[in-house]
């Protein structure tokens, strides 16, 4: 397993570091990734299949005991055949859709390690492991839908994504680490055999799990980022944004609901109700789009609904269906997407207004589509069909109005997989502009790899024991049971049946009668035109984010210097004060030693008190030099040579830079009584804390003084008999380091912000 | 419109700068043993070149350190830096110092301390603070100065 992260990582830094030289490789290189994923579980299905788990733990850092663990049962296996067969046809299609050149060789690198990330997510067992690859995801799918980063939609699109499903990873990792402190262990094998006890904690754990969830799988109410996410070129929609990625939420839900129904009582509740909406939403939406892909889009929306509450409510019969249909979706769901790819490759469009007359000039692209929307709109003879029969089975069991619901959705499938069709590759279009006519059909990976996933469909459906097994087995690990559901060509004259039938005839019908359907959208059009749309509730969110953080920060950070000081010295007061809060301990006021002191003291006392008074700036500079030279003679006379000397050089530095600053400054202070009056305040209660403190902590010596040691090793250890210097730049030597680092950004900063203003002024100046 | 008060105060200022630094050089090298170290040191030359520019703007500030402030800083910070990382390649602490005692003729004996190449990436930076901000802070100083020429 960690070969297999491994071969992803190297070819994918491989064909990023060489992206000048790969050229065309770059995507077969990038292929060898999802092929030796898909060598591997074939290797493995055997085994995996009959109940063996496949487990891998590598010490990361033995000494705190992190381990790396992986895990693979046949649920888990289920997911890398789909990262496995959906990525090497589609490796192998880029490597012809593109262009070659270095920046299509990064994407292709981009997209391996999204291959990589997929791979270890399913494959980890460990929660943060999971988090990790989950947000790894997140970030290449963001990469991946900016491909095309001159195009302002692109870059809108890419970040849409990126924070939505960023936020809900983050939610994610909230729920995880709750969840693992209140299992008392973080591996999700742990959790699914020993869920945590319901608590309220347990409770937000599982829904910011979900939140993680619904918002990676386009769920209602965050699907607005995936019909978004079609700016990302066609190879990466089809892998990441309909097989692959978006299939993540799906897989986590899946895993954990054994957990999650254990645990809470709302899970299936809420997993039904958001997989419904989410499902009936995308239906209707794809029924009304023009772009191929778009359309496409919604349809993903809408199957992923399905498949969400599907696997994701914890029934077993239902998870049967689901992780069928699961597969099924990848092989026709991909293998369509990159059929629009081939047909906005050969004729220019993706807009079924412009599209015409394909069928003729591309009748081989035309009988593959078919074999993949036939699956997709689950007519008999596809694994699609067999698939959605063993869901609609599942769905009786719980109740009619459930499968009802499945089925108005399904008519909506239908409906848009043959608008699909007929918009894509019929001729009776008479619109302006029509494209495709003198298209021709491709005889390479532009064919061959969509049509091999089509391909795989329509054998599935025929003999659906081939897969049958794995399901089955899949079903079982996630916490269902062997022989859950039947997955057969034909189910014989059973109800299930019916509700298929009567989803094929009602969605053909809404084929046959288009103008009805445009009728009928029309007016909901209208209706749903007051309604909020997932991608406007999505800018508006971020507008009122970026306000309120305009509007807080401009009331916390207002730029003004006195209220900064005063906020830094009152919290450098208040919070070591409180300390004190159980009394004050009792000190002794210092004694002064001889005339010079006192004469120091007077200066410094002084100069100080004048200070306050005073008015002009200059002055007032002058005073403050008055006090740091008073200082630097005390520590003189009290036998600190090394003290007095930096204080006297730093006293100096500071009036030169004070002098060099005064020129832009008001010649006076403010003249506002109750502005000098809260000055005057803070600085008294500073004054009073520090010097009241000074004394007590110098009066309370709880150990023996350090300084002892620093006199008795000065000569000895660092070799110098001036104490001072040797604990500067020996005793305390990564102090001292990271003080000089923070003068040299401090500098580095003023300059920055200071240079710009003179220049400003320069530029405004005579 | 600044004028310099008087041209022999300037002429004082810009003779003293050289005797100032090389009085920063004796403090960061005494500094051990005596009244000083890096940050001293430092200082002192930090002040020399504030009196360097207030007697002969940026131009004489230039001829007496012909670098760029960003230089010492970073140069500074790399030798401490490199100090702190060099004993761990002889099995050392991070930052642990040692000394060797070289006899040279006709100077006497010399204490060397590894900790002095610390000290000197200390004195570097508080330099190169000092030109940093004097530089940034005199901006406007330089043009006026050009003006009145």
């Amino acid at each position: 397993m960690v070969l297999l992260l491994l071969i992803h990582a190297v070819t994918a830094l491989a064909v990023i570091a060489l992206r000048r030289f790969v050229g065309s490789w770059a995507f077969l290189i990038g292929a060898l990734g999802p092929l030796a994923v898909l060598v591997w579980a074939v290797s493995q299905l055997g085994d995996i299949t009959e109940g063996a788990i496949y487990r891998q733990t590598v010490q990361w850092v033995p000494s705190l005991d992190l381990v790396v663990d992986f895990r693979v049962d046949a649920y888990a296996l289920l997911f890398l055949f789909v990262v496995g067969v959906a990525g090497t046809a589609i490796f192998i299609y880029a490597a012809r859709y593109f262009k070659p050149g270095p920046k299509v060789a990064t994407f292709a690198g981009t997209m391996t390690i999204f291959a990589g990330a997929m791979v270890g997510l399913v494959s980890t067992d460990h929660l943060l492991g999971l988090f990790l690859f989950w947000e790894l995801t997140t970030i290449t799918s963001y990469l991946l839908i900016g491909f095309d980063d001159h195009k302002p939609r692109a870059r809108t699109a890419a970040l849409h994504a990126a924070l939505v499903t960023g936020a809900g990873g983050l939610a994610m990792l909230g729920g995880l680490v709750v969840l693992g402190d209140a299992a008392g262990s973080f591996l999700v094998s742990d959790i699914v055999t020993n869920p945590p006890a319901a608590s309220g904690a347990v409770t937000l754990g599982w829904l910011l799990v979900l939140l993680g969830a619904v918002t990676k799988s386009a769920q209602f109410p965050f699907h607005g980022w995936l019909p978004g996410a079609m700016a990302a070129p066609t190879p990466a929609s089809a892998f990441l944004h309909s097989a692959t990625m978006v299939k993540a939420g799906i897989f986590l839900v899946g895993r954990l609901a054994p957990a999650a129904v254990v645990s809470v009582d709302w899970w299936q509740g809420a997993v039904l109700i958001i997989g419904f909406v989410t499902m009936v939403v995308g239906g209707w939406r794809a029924l009304r789009q023009h772009d191929l892909k778009l359309m496409l889009a919604f349809g993903t929306v809408s199957q992923l609904g399905l498949l969400f509450l599907l696997i994701g409510v914890g029934i077993p019969k239902l998870l049967f269906g689901g992780l069928a249909l699961l597969a099924a979706h990848a092989l026709f769901k991909a293998s369509l997407f990159m059929f629009v790819g081939t047909i906005d490759h050969e004729s220019g469009t993706r807009d079924l207004r412009r599209l015409s007359g394909l069928r003729r000039s591309m009748p081989l692209v035309f009988w593959s589509t078919v074999a993949a929307v036939t699956s997709m709109a689950a007519v008999p003879l596809t694994f699609g069909f067999a698939a959605k029969e063993a869901a609609f089975d599942g769905l009786l069991d719980e109740g009619v109005a459930f499968v009802a619901a499945a089925a108005a959705a399904s008519i909506l499938t239908v409906a848009y997989a043959g608008r699909f069709l007929l918009g894509a590759f019929g001729s009776h279009h008479t619109g302006h502009d029509p494209a495709g006519t003198d298209a021709r059909s491709p005889r390479d990976a532009l064919l061959w790899a969509p049509l091999a996933l089509a391909a795989a469909g329509v054998v599935l459906g025929v003999f659906p024991g081939l897969i049958r097994p794995l399901i089955d087995a899949a079903t079982e690990t996630a916490g269902g049971v062997r022989g859950a559901g039947k997955l057969v060509w034909w189910p014989g004259l059973v109800p299930a049946l019916a509700w298929s039938l009567l989803s094929l005839t009602a969605g053909a019908l809404l084929v046959w009668r288009p103008g009805a359907v445009d009728r009928a959208t029309a007016a909901v059009g209208k209706l749903a035109a007051r309604l909020p749309t997932a991608d406007g509730s999505f800018r508006r969110s971020v507008a009122g984010l970026v306000s309120f953080a305009d509007r807080s920060s401009s009331l916390i950070q207002n730029g003004s210097l006195p209220a900064y000081i005063a906020i830094v010295l009152l919290v450098a007061v208040f919070l070591p004060a409180s300390a004190f809060r159980d009394g004050i301990p009792s000190f002794e006021l210092p004694r002064v030693g001889s005339e010079l002191e006192l004469i120091l003291g007077l200066l410094i006392a002084g100069s100080a008190i004048a200070l306050v008074f005073i008015r002009r700036r200059f002055a007032a500079v002058i005073l403050l030099g008055g006090v740091g030279y008073g200082m630097a003679g005390l520590y003189a006379v009290l036998g600190g040579p090394d003290l007095s000397l930096t204080q006297l050089l730093v006293e100096t530095l500071t009036i030169a830079l004070f002098a060099f600053v005064l020129r832009y400054l008001p010649a006076g202070f403010t003249r506002s009584m109750t502005a000098r009056g809260l000055r005057l305040g803070v600085a008294a209660l500073v004054g009073a804390f520090v010097f009241a403190g000074g004394l007590i902590t110098a009066g309370t010596q709880l150990g023996p003084p350090v300084s002892d040691l620093y006199l008795d090793q000065s000569v000895p250890v660092a070799g110098g008999s001036n104490v001072v210097n040797t604990i500067l730049v020996d005793f305390r030597a990564f102090d001292t380091l990271g003080e000089i680092t923070v003068l040299a950004v401090a500098t580095l900063g003023a300059a920055a912000l200071v240079l710009p203003i003179t220049r400003s002024r320069r530029e405004e100046g005579p | 419109m600044t004028q310099y008060p008087s041209a022999i105060l300037a002429r004082g200022i810009v003779a003293a700068t050289g005797p100032l630094l090389v009085f920063s050089l004796f403090l960061l090298f005494a500094g051990h043993n005596q009244p000083g170290g890096g940050f001293a040191g430092g200082l002192v030359a930090g002040v020399t070149v504030m009196l360097a520019w207030s007697a002969g703007g940026p131009d004489t500030v230039r001829r007496i350190i012909p670098v760029r402030s960003s230089a010492l800083l970073g140069a500074g910070l790399v030798i401490a830096t490199v100090t702190g990382f060099w004993p761990l390649l002889a099995g050392l602490e991070f930052l642990e110092s040692g000394y060797v005692e070289i006899s040279i003729p006709l100077i006497g004996d010399l204490k060397l301390v590894s900790a002095l190449a610390f000290d000197i990436g200390v004195y570097l930076v508080v330099l190169g603070m000092s030109l940093g901000l004097v530089r940034a802070l005199g901006e406007e100083h330089t043009d006026n100065s050009e003006v009145t020429r």
